[in-house]
């Protein structure tokens, strides 16, 4: 990042509140397995279960800070290890997207021609599927809902606009002078691609990428509440919302506290990759 | 367009609506907290007050997976049976006391040649619903698709023992010997032993009558599942649509033999889960709730104003982790029994407390002989499971974790309970989530599933029911077996075929008995619970009770209309401040 881009994102405030969020929550998914005060699959159906079988709630039992969940587990646990299962799919699944999407769009770009229509009409087709049937049939086709699943299926969905955006910066940069330059000098189109296209289209990249790090996060949370994510009794916050929706009238808490998370986590992103993207193109 | 200069000024305002927006949006929160519509804790609406029975109205009821078919020949799960009570009749059905009553017979059969003779005599004036009066031809004919091997209906096997049954299964004769139309009215069966459970069967959907020339056409036309979706029988209603997945309508049939129904029309929801259905049972949305969530069934269990609309009854069903016991490791009986005694099935009991009962052995408590204190009952015991594993060569538990199928939702959440069970003697569990379909289709199959969560509720109140079909070696078969741990034993099977046809009541119970003892010791199913069911219905809604045969038995609902919404004021009073 160039300073002048730099001094725009600092003078951001939205951007710095949406970088410490993300911060945060990074943070709570590399560190929160082993922040959990438990184990987030042991059950304990004397402690964390009311006599009328629903769970306790809050500062009943010394040690469970936030009660129990449906099954009576350590509800903090839980939440603080789902978050390293939530922030790993929606990082892996990114990443995975970010390298399909950049190197065809790249290629599509500089090569142009047949190709660069042929890529697009692909872009296309994948666009027009619909995200949600789409992630469903592979996961009951592979029959193994898991995080890798996951992630693949995320991934592969969703590096369209990428691709799209990168290609356009592309056609920009091929025609620039240096990269001509460069092409005159006899440079391997490899090179010129990686070493003087790729960082000056890098920028919308990234913005576009931690937006896309948002909608993965949602994306999980959907097919793990429609129980197509991982596997139980693994914890993630959204298979944590589909746990909790059988007692969402009784126990709100159980719903609220992984909805939150969800929120927060989405909305620094949000804030985050909007501000990046305002600091790299400030023509907008 | 002029462009405007950015200048620092902007900036200030930005952060004023944005700052504006968010408080706007708490106060919003905040109205919405407030002012939430809080679920009434009573009911919505009232009956008009009459005494006597009145027709008229749509009675409307749901249940959370979908229906099969609407033909009885193939209506072998809970739902489907549910709808083709409404649609057809038998010979034969049940009271509410669970006794044995006649149906389109007019009384209740003549037996003779030491049991293996039944004589039947129709009812005058009773009519399909396409206005053709039934005779005694149809009762055969309807039997004779039953029992072909064209149509392969999981019910014959119920039917096996009429004379003739198999050879004509086979194809190998014109007609089943053993059923004998003597006149219009009269109809005659010849067994080739006494069954003690024949009556039963032909009190089940299996055997009841559908209209030759109407499923002949349907056939013809549209192939053998058509007539599941076009019925037409001789129940208290008749067919008018299905939105297959959505809900099946039914209308009063005019022409009925017995006192008519009363509603004008039935619609039967699919696939609302107990969650919504419980919401909308609440709201007055829903005639009657079956089943329904937690935390609703904890409310209505709560709440006085509900305390004459709801029933809770043991149900005849036992729930179970399914063994198979051809593919490893459950092939051998020490893994079995390892798994039988390190569930702890109290937990489900505290979990959902006055919902379930620990189940010990494959007898819910209210059929005999289930005997609570059975030596060989299964049951909680971590050190005899880890002498099991020990006996079974697997002192540090399986290398291999055991894939176990679940079927929905619910299921999923008691797989989980008990994954930490079995982990503490050394099982991994891993959950296979499939659809009911799927799962009905696999683990019918040999060799398919290791272990799947499984269960049982009754056909007929009868220890047969349960032993015959689930762990009989003859309920084994390549495709649709109904004994889906392939569990086989000859001596059990000695038992259970000595045992059927035995007509002194206490030698039969006895035998009962002792298989009740070998499935426990053998756990070819390690037992898990009895649910206890709950129902609850509106006000308005009268004339219903739970059936002990029947799981969702509302041909005898009548509601008394107009409903009246309960008044604000009351509502206040019975909430308080």
């Amino acid at each position: 990042m160039d300073s002048r881009a730099f001094r725009r994102f600092r003078r951001n405030k939205g951007a710095l509140g949406g970088l410490v969020l993300v911060v945060a929550v990074t943070v709570l998914g590399l560190a929160g397995p082993w922040l959990a005060p438990y184990d987030p699959v042991e059950q304990f159906t004397d402690a964390l279960l009311l006599h009328n079988g629903l769970p306790a709630g809050p500062g009943i039992e010394p040690g469970h800070w936030l009660g129990g969940d449906v099954l009576a587990r350590d509800e903090l646990s839980r939440l603080l290890s789902g978050a390293r299962v939530s922030m790993l799919v929606a990082y892996l699944a990114t990443a995975l997207a970010v390298l399909i999407g950049v190197t065809l769009g790249l290629v599509s770009g500089y090569v142009g021609g047949r190709l660069d229509t042929f890529l697009m009409r692909v872009v296309d087709v994948v666009l027009s599927m619909p995200f949600l049937l789409i992630a469903i049939v592979m996961q009951r086709v592979w029959d193994a809902p898991g995080i890798w699943t996951i992630c693949v299926v995320l991934g592969v969905l969703s590096w369209t606009t990428l691709a799209r955006i990168t290609r356009a910066k592309t056609m920009e940069a091929r025609e620039l002078d240096y990269i001509q330059a460069a092409r005159a000098l006899g440079l391997r189109h490899v090179r010129i691609l990686a070493r003087h296209v790729l960082p000056n289209v890098m920028g919308p990249i990234i913005a576009i990428a931690t937006i896309l790090v948002a909608r993965m996060i949602i994306a999980e949370s959907a097919l793990s509440f429609l129980g197509l994510g991982v596997r139980p009794p693994t914890a993630s916050w959204g298979s944590m919302l589909n746990d909790s929706q059988s007692l969402l009238l009784g126990v709100p808490r159980l719903t609220l506290y992984p909805a939150v998370l969800i929120s927060m986590a989405v909305f620094g992103f949000n804030l985050f990759g909007e501000g990046l993207r305002d600091a790299f193109d400030p023509k907008d | 367009m002029r462009s405007t200069p950015r200048t620092e000024r902007r900036r200030p305002t930005r952060w004023m609506t944005g700052a504006a927006a968010l408080v706007a949006a708490a106060l919003l929160l905040g109205w919405v907290i407030a002012n939430f519509p809080r679920a009434p804790i009573g009911p919505r609406y009232v009956g008009a007050g009459h005494q006597t029975p009145r027709s008229g109205g749509t009675f409307i009821f749901a249940a959370g997976s979908n229906i099969h078919t609407l033909d009885p020949h193939f209506a072998y799960d809970t739902l489907s049976t549910a709808a083709c009570r409404l649609l057809y009749d038998g010979l034969l059905d049940y009271d509410y006391d669970g006794n044995m009553i006649p149906g389109l017979a007019a009384e209740l059969p003549k037996m003779s040649d030491g049991g293996r003779s039944f004589r039947f005599t129709l009812r005058n004036g009773i009519k399909f619903h396409n206005g053709r009066e039934i005779t005694a031809e149809d009762i055969s004919w309807s039997l004779h698709r039953l029992l072909s091997e064209r149509i392969g209906s999981p019910g014959y096997p119920f039917f096996k023992s009429i004379q003739g049954a198999p050879a004509y299964h086979r194809g190998e004769a014109d007609r089943v010997e053993g059923i004998v139309v003597l006149d219009e009215k009269t109809i005659e069966f010849h067994l080739d032993e006494a069954d003690q459970t024949f009556l039963n069967a032909l009190a089940m959907p299996f055997s009841y009558p559908l209209a030759k020339e109407h499923v002949e056409k349907l056939e013809q036309a549209e192939g053998r599942d058509a007539v599941g979706r076009h019925p037409v029988g001789s129940g208290p209603f008749t067919f008018s649509r299905w939105e297959r997945g959505v809900q099946v309508e039914f209308e009063r049939f005019e022409e009925y033999w017995a006192p008519q129904a009363r509603p004008d029309r039935m619609i039967f929801l699919e696939n609302i889960s107990s969650d919504v259905a419980s919401a909308r049972f609440r709201n007055g949305d829903l005639d009657v709730v079956y089943r329904p969530s937690k935390v609703t069934r904890l409310f209505l269990r709560a709440s006085e104003a509900w305390a004459p609309y709801r029933a809770e009854s043991p149900s005849a069903s036992v729930f179970a982790l399914g063994l198979n016991c051809e593919l490893p490791p459950f092939d051998d009986v020490h893994v079995r029994r390892a798994v039988a005694f390190a569930l702890d099935r109290s937990k489900l009991e505290r979990l959902d407390p006055g919902q379930v009962i620990a189940a010990t052995q494959i007898l819910p408590p209210m059929l005999a002989p289930h005997d609570p204190e059975l030596p060989t009952r299964q049951g909680f015991d971590l050190e005899r499971a880890k002498e099991e594993m020990r006996l079974a060569g697997f002192p540090d538990g399986l290398i291999e974790p055991v894939t176990l199928w679940v079927r929905g939702e619910g299921e999923v959440r008691a797989a989980q309970l008990f994954q930490q069970d079995l982990k503490a003697i050394g099982i991994e569990i891993e959950l296979k989530m499939v659809s009911f379909a799927t799962y009905l289709k696999e683990t019918g199959r040999p060799r398919v599933a290791q272990a799947a969560f499984t269960g049982w509720h009754q056909d007929f109140p009868d220890p047969s029911n349960f032993m015959d079909i689930l762990f009989h070696s003859r309920s084994i078969h390549p495709e649709n077996s109904e004994n889906r741990s392939f569990y086989r034993n000859p001596k059990l099977d000695a038992i259970l075929d000595r045992a059927r046809p035995e007509i002194d009541r206490e030698a039969r119970l006895a035998l009962y008995a002792q298989a009740n003892a070998i499935l426990a010791d053998e756990a070819p199913w390690a037992f898990l619970y009895y649910p206890i069911d709950m129902f609850a219905w509106q006000p308005y809604v009268k004339g219903f009770r739970p059936h002990p045969v029947w799981l969702n038995e509302y041909r005898n609902v009548w509601l008394d209309l107009p409903r009246e919404r309960v008044s604000q004021s009351i509502y206040e009073q019975e909430t308080g401040p």
